[in-house]
């Protein structure tokens, strides 16, 4: 029986587009049970950072073993860039990184973001999805910069969730 | 005058010709130790999970004992807090308190019953540690690189103090229970090393800062454990030479080498030649490097500092220890795996018996189960941690002599012939090759070391020699032959049957099989599918692609080499990717087409791979002869990969336990 490649690939990528589907559901139906049990007093907005500290500190971990000084700060600083536009591309992002304005700044660029789409779903606020992808990676790179004795910094520049188009990373050393 | 615990004369022993440097004495402090031996403190989750010494640790360090001839012979690490911070293994014996004493006494007695110098070692695992509590300790709270270790706690001032204290208080106790040289122990991520390292201490007060502050505290355990030993018990260090972590921004070598300075300035006695950290992303002691391949690290220790240096790391074979102590470049010859795998090989090295010395393999087995909670095992040697057991260590004569037939002369089968003729039975070996070694043959063929593993058949060979088996050689055993011989008892070791591929096409004669390849029998083209993904499978795909094939894995298991312990399948993954090997995994094949095969993943996709080869590498157990000898109402026992297709270690143990048991 012959492969049809199309047949193949398509539902490969079906599959894929499915999974990634169920990230943002599963966030949200979770984010509802964590509101329920927070109680009314409880701001939503608070919730959602938390959320994205616990996930940040938990994929800041899976990053260490990879981390690697061999090549110098820029190679090691272009890695680690990568690996964040990775994340989000897994999450069903289009995430790209480019060198910044000055030295020692990269920027992620994220032009397609699967997560308005979902807040706008289950009812979340858009802010708190500029804020939650800010702090996640603040505190991915938190165990990174102890871990490797660099202090790191990442910023907001823009976000699609504000209305801006694309949203925009900027990943420098701390000084 | 050096004080000289036990008098040895070796000058009738053949080995002080062969390698006349490794049996001369040497002074450490005021010590005089008579050769140049030395079994290196080893964890091996023997003792009680609450830091009791055990019968089985005891019994496993008596056999060290015996093989040093009079060396060293050093207990594992003991830990000494009892938060138990700085214990990193289940087993480890504590010595945080002075009921510990009696049980320590107990080894320090059994190495010295064989007339060993006995060795006790300070170990406080550091970040690596805290094996049974939250968290561990150490200079900084710098993250774990690896998760299955936990949290690190930053020490504070008042903390280093009690561990230094810890350390005197320790170290007495171990005076106490008879120890006659002392050792601290800063290797591969212990707390010792983290305080030493720039990648572990960020400290700014005394205790950190260069490398003469990221010494100091062990400057003061030095001094501190050097006062409680006085002039009599000598005092040693075991540091990295290198730490291999430049990735992480650790130490660099030059710095490596000033810590050997200042523990010298500090008073050590000796110090011991490690490198290598559990986080380091290089290998240093898989059979993948090359023996002596560290070698040079002793010399270069030499230069820095007066006081003896010793090493282990890739050293199994006694030429090359011989030779660098007798050029001055190394003083005393350490080992660890080379004794777990045979606890008496520098006796036998000492005696001119280096033919009867079962050799480690390399595989790493014995610290994947460390890591993992669990006792400590050998891959190659059946009676590793059960040297308490005394029917399973030195089994007894058989009550009723019978006339075994063992069908295969592989590792299984040679395994088993030994023990059985040794316990009196008449075992004859037969094997339809003219050689012995069974599957071993090929798989020696496969690159990065693998050549090391036949040194298994060659301690096999020896010993069945030395226990009186025949051996039929280029003789089939048929059921007609099973009934013209009539034995007592068959033992079916005959090695696996090699999968067929159940699908269209499953007749083309681009399949070989895995053994042709792997001895060259087999023409193979320039891309090749090799059908299984264990570990016979990936030594067959390096193999291919260091002679420049296009190499993929297709295998039913959800992993490749899931059947490799994970101390050595790191490598096989990180050699698969350097020789550009692809493996799809959880997959079978589905069709075998003109220009190569369909793949089919467990879900149902399915993608084609061209190939010019196909070569069988996926196995069954082997069925055959056992209803022959069955219908006859013959004994039958049926070991390694005719049972159920393992590796060397399940050939080798399934071997000596039947072998024991007939």
């Amino acid at each position: 029986m012959p492969v049809d490649p199309e047949k193949e690939i398509s539902k490969v990528h079906r599959a894929l587009k499915g999974a990634q589907n169920e990230i943002g559901k599963t966030y949200y139906r979770w984010r509802q049970v964590a509101l329920e049990f927070a109680g009314e007093g409880a701001k939503p907005l608070d919730v959602a950072l938390r959320a994205a500290e616990i996930f940040g500190k938990d994929i800041g971990k899976s990053f260490l073993p990879r981390m690697n000084w061999l090549k110098g700060e820029e190679a090691f600083l272009m890695i680690l860039a990568r690996s964040l536009a990775g994340l989000w591309n897994t999450e069903g992002g289009l995430a790209t990184v480019e060198k910044g304005e000055n030295p020692g700044e990269l920027l992620i660029r994220c032009a397609l973001d699967p997560w308005p789409t979902w807040a706008k779903e289950y009812g979340a606020p858009m802010e708190e999805i500029a804020l939650c992808r800010e702090r996640m990676y603040q505190t991915i790179l938190e165990d990174i910069s102890l871990f490797m004795n660099v202090p790191l910094k990442i910023e907001l520049q823009k976000a699609i969730s504000r209305g801006q188009g694309e949203t925009v990373m900027k990943l420098s050393k701390a000084e | 005058m050096a004080k000289t615990l036990f008098e040895w004369d070796y000058s009738d022993y053949p080995g002080a010709k062969t390698y006349p440097h490794l049996l001369k004495p040497i002074q450490i402090g005021n010590l005089m130790v008579p050769n140049r031996i030395k079994y290196a403190a080893t964890e091996d989750n023997l003792n009680g999970h609450d830091g009791f010494v055990t019968d089985a640790g005891v019994e496993y360090m008596r056999q060290r004992a015996i093989g040093v001839v009079g060396g060293l012979c050093f207990m594992q690490g003991v830990y000494m807090d009892e938060k138990r911070q700085g214990q990193g293994y289940v087993g480890q014996a504590a010595a945080w308190d002075d009921k510990f004493i009696p049980g320590l006494k107990r080894i320090a007695d059994a190495i010295h019953e064989q007339k060993a110098v006995a060795g006790y070692q300070l170990m406080d695992c550091g970040r690596v540690g805290a094996v049974e509590v939250d968290y561990c300790h150490g200079p900084s709270a710098v993250p774990q690189r690896l998760r299955i270790f936990k949290p690190v706690q930053e020490m504070t001032k008042d903390d280093i103090k009690v561990m230094v204290q810890q350390h005197v208080d320790a170290a007495r106790r171990g005076i106490e229970a008879g120890f006659d040289i002392m050792e601290i122990s800063g290797i591969v991520g212990y707390l010792i090393s983290n305080f030493i390292s720039s990648y572990t201490n960020r400290r700014t007060d005394a205790y950190g800062g260069d490398i003469r502050g990221r010494m100091r505290a062990v400057v003061e355990i030095i001094e501190g454990v050097k006062a409680v030993c006085g002039p009599d018990i000598p005092v040693g260090i075991r540091l990295c030479s290198e730490e291999l972590l430049d990735d992480v921004r650790g130490n660099t070598p030059e710095e490596s080498m000033e810590t050997y300075k200042i523990a010298e300035e500090a008073g050590a006695d000796y110090i011991s030649c490690t490198l290598g950290w559990q986080e380091s992303i290089y290998p240093v002691i898989s059979r993948d490097i090359p023996m002596g391949n560290w070698i040079h690290l002793a010399k270069r220790a030499k230069e820095h500092v007066n006081i003896p240096i010793q090493m282990a790391y890739r050293l199994f074979k006694p030429d090359l220890p011989n030779e660098k102590i007798g050029a001055g470049e190394l003083d005393i010859w350490e080992m660890c795996r080379s004794m777990i795998a045979d606890p008496h090989m520098p006796k036998k090295v000492a005696e001119g018996r280096e033919a009867e010395i079962r050799h480690c393999v390399a595989c790493n087995l014995c610290l994947a189960r460390l890591f993992r909670d669990a006792p400590m095992t050998c891959y190659i040697n059946p009676v590793c941690a059960h040297e308490w057991q005394e029917e399973f260590a030195n089994p007894k004569a058989a009550e009723e002599e019978k006339e075994v037939m063992i069908v295969g002369a592989g590792p299984a089968g040679l395994e088993c012939a030994y023990m059985a003729a040794r316990r009196g039975h008449e075992v004859h070996v037969y094997d339809k090759r003219d050689v012995i070694g069974g599957t071993l043959n090929e798989a020696r063929h496969a690159p990065y070391g693998d050549d090391e593993l036949y040194t298994c058949v060659e301690y096999q060979k020896v010993m069945c020699e030395q226990a009186g088996v025949t051996f039929h050689l280029g003789t089939e055993v048929t059921e007609d032959l099973i009934e013209e011989e009539m034995p007592d008892t068959v033992v079916l070791a005959t090695g696996p049957v090699y999968s067929k591929i159940e699908a269209p096409g499953g007749a083309s004669d681009k399949i070989v099989n895995l053994l042709d390849v792997m001895s060259g029998k087999a023409e193979v083209g320039e891309t090749v599918v090799v059908y299984g993904n264990r570990k016979p499978g990936i030594g067959c795909a390096l193999h291919l692609a260091k002679q420049g094939k296009k190499v993929t894995i297709v295998g039913k298991e959800k992993t490749a080499g899931f059947d490799v312990n994970p101390s050595f399948k790191w490598r096989y993954m990180i050699y698969m990717r350097q020789n550009g090997i692809t493996a799809y995994n959880d997959c079978d094949i589905e069709e075998i087409t003109d220009e190569g095969i369909v793949v089919k993943s467990y879900d149902g996709v399915r993608w084609p791979v061209q190939c010019d080869t196909i070569v069988i590498s996926d196995r069954g157990p082997n069925e055959s002869l056992k209803k022959a000898v069955q219908s006859e109402g013959i004994e039958l026992f049926v070991i390694g990969d005719a049972l159920i297709p393992r590796n060397l270690s399940s050939a080798v143990h399934d071997g000596y336990r039947v072998g024991m048991r007939l």
